[in-house]
């Protein structure tokens, strides 16, 4: 139980890491299922359109030291990762292309072409790089969606005031709530006479 | 597909998606992030506008 918002998070780190695979499968799996449902709604369908504006081509990784061949570097897939299992299969084909394996999944999300790279921008112009922020913001907001599997929401449903301040303000009150006993019972009362 | 459609409104579903998923990470019930999402798209749409107008009034003119 979350102690500043009443919220039953279950396991967190299960929840934050099922979160982190499937954008909103952590709320789901902590019983908050209209929330997850949102949240999976929102990034999926943020980061697929993303890829079918840049036709399917803007989500890859390739194994380059930057420090070595700058130009080589698609620093990109870093902010798509965090979609989870949407931008995986990117880093699992350049994996298997360092080791000199063939693509699985039918090349889905392999490095392209340098030749179809090069003709992404004269074919679709400024849509390729729309895609590429598509994906990349929602692969950032699956780390806003992760953090909330692992922390609950920021601010109480009821008063609507942020969490934070409520237990700054009162920590009496919130661990002397019924909600949260298991928190009181488990701490000890550092002054029992005050 | 995509190439008939204006650039300007390629914001639109990015705009909705950070809405949601922001006020989802505020509030817990789903009325009020609904609710908190609309309001912020709308703000978000109008400050987009108006600093578009702006600046697009300023082209107009230099």
């Amino acid at each position: 139980m979350n102690q500043r918002t009443s919220v039953d998070l279950r396991n967190r780190s299960i929840a934050a890491f099922l979160s982190f695979l499937v954008p909103g499968l952590g709320q789901i799996y902590q019983g908050r299922t209209a929330k997850g449902v949102i949240f999976f709604v929102s990034v999926a369908t943020l980061f697929v359109l993303g890829m079918a504006l840049g036709d399917w081509s803007i989500v890859y990784w390739r194994w380059v030291n930057p420090l070595k061949s700058l130009e080589k570097f698609y620093g990109w897939y870093l902010l798509q990762l965090p979609a989870g299992l949407l931008a995986l299969p990117g880093l699992i084909q350049a994996t298997l292309a360092e080791y000199g394996m063939d693509p699985i999944l039918w090349g889905w999300q392999a490095e392209p072409s340098q030749d179809q790279i090069n003709s992404l921008y004269p074919r679709l112009g400024k849509l390729v790089e729309m895609g590429t922020i598509y994906t990349e913001i929602a692969g950032m907001l699956n780390v806003l969606v992760i953090f909330d599997a692992w922390d609950g929401p920021a601010y109480t449903s009821d008063t609507g005031r942020a969490a934070a301040s409520v237990a700054a303000t009162a920590p009496q009150a919130v661990e002397a709530s019924p909600t949260n006993s298991a928190a009181v019972s488990a701490e000890p009362i550092a002054n029992p006479g005050v | 597909m995509f190439s008939s459609i204006h650039i300007y409104f390629y914001v639109i579903p990015l705009v909705a998606a950070i809405s949601l998923v922001y006020s989802g990470t505020r509030h817990e019930s789903t009325t009020r992030i609904l609710v908190q999402a609309a309001r912020l798209f709308g703000v978000i749409l109008g400050v987009l506008a108006a600093s578009t107008a702006a600046l697009l009034l300023v082209n107009a003119w230099v």
